[in-house]
């Protein structure tokens, strides 16, 4: 009961905050207010550092400014030839993280709820999991080529473990009272999942979703380093080689663009899927 | 002690069906109650066996016959197996041995005849009072119109209209087990399974909602199988009342509680009232291991 009231005060407090709109309006953006100044400061100080600081012309060479970046990064934009390497590298992304989210989810589903399977696979998952799923890089390359399939493959086995372990967590950390319950409606095992299980999962199945978005993008880049003929990230290398360091940090800002999204999305659907919750804010 | 009150302990099941056999009872409320074991426990015993540790006996030859339409509630010492019974009615836990039978028929398994109002509430968080309330009717494949038509009249029924779309974490204690009373009688079972169903609840919001169910059975006229650890509750709200022994639980003795109904508040300061109190906690008390 105890637990109620506190629920209940929360309820009220925020109602509270509602009546004097300007506190509650600055208490909301403050801490994203904090996070822009600070970046901000960040860049600016970057921005000067070269009037501050001497620096030698063989130095000049890999150096440069936000200015510079973002000019660079708009002259890609308009000129078009961002989008043929950008197009390359979502493609593979897009394909790999898609693949693992619908073996992976449904996968960590059945372990969740099924000890014959857990104990099956546990064996393999607790080792793929150890391992640094790059290494298997030059193996898909071999087997796959250096276009877009062994992308797609090094993408998906990073994003895979993520989602299905903590799927697997969501599943396992389901409440037996509500499970109970709706076997007492005389739900059968789908019911289950779909009326308690995966409900009750989703801010675990959220956090690793979050997590394959970040190893995806990872795949793709160091595929893409690694060797591969198109890409936003061999556009990188190249660059680097060439001394092109704007060029790189350009790419550098669409791969972090692209993962800033991905993660929004996924944010925005939790949202709407969550709206029954007192607060938006209590995935683990 | 059993041999001291053999009313329905193991041996004693013969002698209580022969008493019950036939028999008529009348009730205050005019309503002609057969007395026939409609549900039946026979010599139930079950043992739980959690890994890594000491096996545990919850129930050991428990004997009950509960009557169609009566208000039957089961007291007795905390782990003694109540609420494992009622999960064994319920037909989510099997028995070890003995047997459960409902008209006749042993139960296998969950049915739309019987549901349970849980202790803990346990609604769905992130379902409305309305789809809480359909849950079972949405699992037995009813037209959404014609749930929805049977969610207005329960919601009306247990007194929570206005609140159908809101959310159960926007709820007090009250209001939750009146949804989940709701939930339970949504489906139109025979038997409600009631395990400490206001346990949960402060005294006053206890009081009420136990005048709400007085008034829902009536309306409802429902078997409903009531667990409790509080005696005066039990009174209150039953026909009879069933003491169980502590751990591994028996029935040691029945009481039934022939006080006229409807029943008011005032009745818990009759002496009737507290004579049967005492009498029952007399009983009771012998099992309690503090």
């Amino acid at each position: 009961m105890a637990e109620t009231q506190t629920l209940d005060a929360r309820v009220a407090a925020l109602g509270g905050a509602d009546a004097a709109p300007h506190r509650s309006l600055w208490r909301r953006i403050e801490p994203a207010a904090w996070g822009a100044g600070s970046f901000l400061v960040l860049l600016l100080v970057w921005q000067f550092v070269p009037y501050f600081v001497p620096l030698k012309p063989g130095t000049r060479l890999f150096f440069t400014v936000p200015s510079r970046v973002a000019a660079t990064l708009w002259q890609m934009i308009v000129s078009g030839s961002l989008w043929a390497p950008l197009g390359v590298s979502a493609t593979a992304f897009a394909i790999g993280l898609a693949i693992a989210i619908v073996v992976g989810l449904p996968l960590g589903i059945l372990i969740g709820r099924s000890s014959l399977l857990n104990a099956m696979f546990d064996p393999f998952i607790t080792a793929f999991n150890a391992t640094p799923r790059l290494v298997f890089l030059p193996l898909l390359m071999l087997w796959l080529g250096i276009g877009l399939w062994s992308k797609v493959a090094i993408v998906f086995i990073g994003a895979l473990f993520p989602l299905l372990i903590n799927t697997y967590e969501g599943v396992r950390n389901g409440d037996k009272l509500l499970i109970n319950v709706v076997r007492s409606f005389g739900a059968k095992e789908w019911d289950i999942a779909r009326l308690v299980v995966v409900p009750n999962a989703l801010p675990f199945i959220v956090v690793g979703l979050r997590l394959a978005i970040g190893r995806a993008v990872l795949g793709v880049v160091v595929s893409e380093f690694f060797g591969s003929q198109e890409g936003l990230g061999v556009v990188m290398v190249r660059a680097a080689s060439g001394f092109q360091v704007d060029v790189v940090f350009a790419g550098l800002i669409v791969f972090a663009g692209l993962s800033l999204l991905m993660t929004g999305l996924v944010k925005l659907v939790e949202d709407r899927m969550t709206r029954w919750r007192p607060e938006h804010v209590n995935a683990p | 002690m059993r041999q001291a009150t053999p009313v329905a302990g193991r041996c004693g099941l013969g002698d209580h069906d022969r008493r019950l056999q036939g028999e008529i009872r009348r009730t205050q409320e005019n309503r002609i109650v057969r007395m026939a074991g409609y549900i039946e426990g026979r010599n139930v015993s079950l043992t739980f066996r959690p890994p890594n540790r000491a096996p545990l006996r919850a129930l050991g030859g428990f004997d009950i016959a509960v009557e169609e339409g009566e208000f039957l509630s089961i007291v007795g010492p905390s782990g003694c197996g109540k609420s494992t019974f009622l999960n064994v009615v319920l037909g989510l836990t099997k028995p070890d041995s003995g047997e459960v039978l409902m008209h006749g028929k042993p139960i296998g398994g969950p049915g739309s005849d019987r549901a349970m109002v849980f202790q803990e509430f346990g609604l769905l968080p992130w379902r409305t009072v309305q789809h809480n309330i359909e849950l079972g009717l949405e699992l037995k494949k009813v037209p959404a119109e014609k749930r929805r038509a049977t969610a207005e009249r329960l919601v009306v029924l247990v007194g929570l209209a206005g609140f159908e779309q809101h959310y159960p974490h926007e709820l007090s204690g009250g209001m939750k087990q009146r949804v989940g009373l709701a939930r339970a009688l949504a489906t139109d079972p025979d038997v409600l399974l009631m395990d400490e169903p206001f346990a949960a609840l402060d005294a006053q919001t206890r009081d009420l909602m136990q005048a709400e169910l007085l008034r829902i059975w009536r309306e409802a006229r429902k078997t409903v199988l009531f667990v409790t650890h509080q005696i005066d509750e039990a009174i209150y709200l039953s026909d009879r009342v069933v003491v169980m022994s502590k751990r591994p639980g028996r029935a040691k003795k029945v009481f039934a509680i022939d006080l006229p109904r409807p029943r008011e508040y005032e009745m818990r300061v009759t002496p009737e009232f507290n004579d049967l109190k005492l009498e029952i906690w007399n009983t009771l008390k012998d099992e309690i291991v503090a």
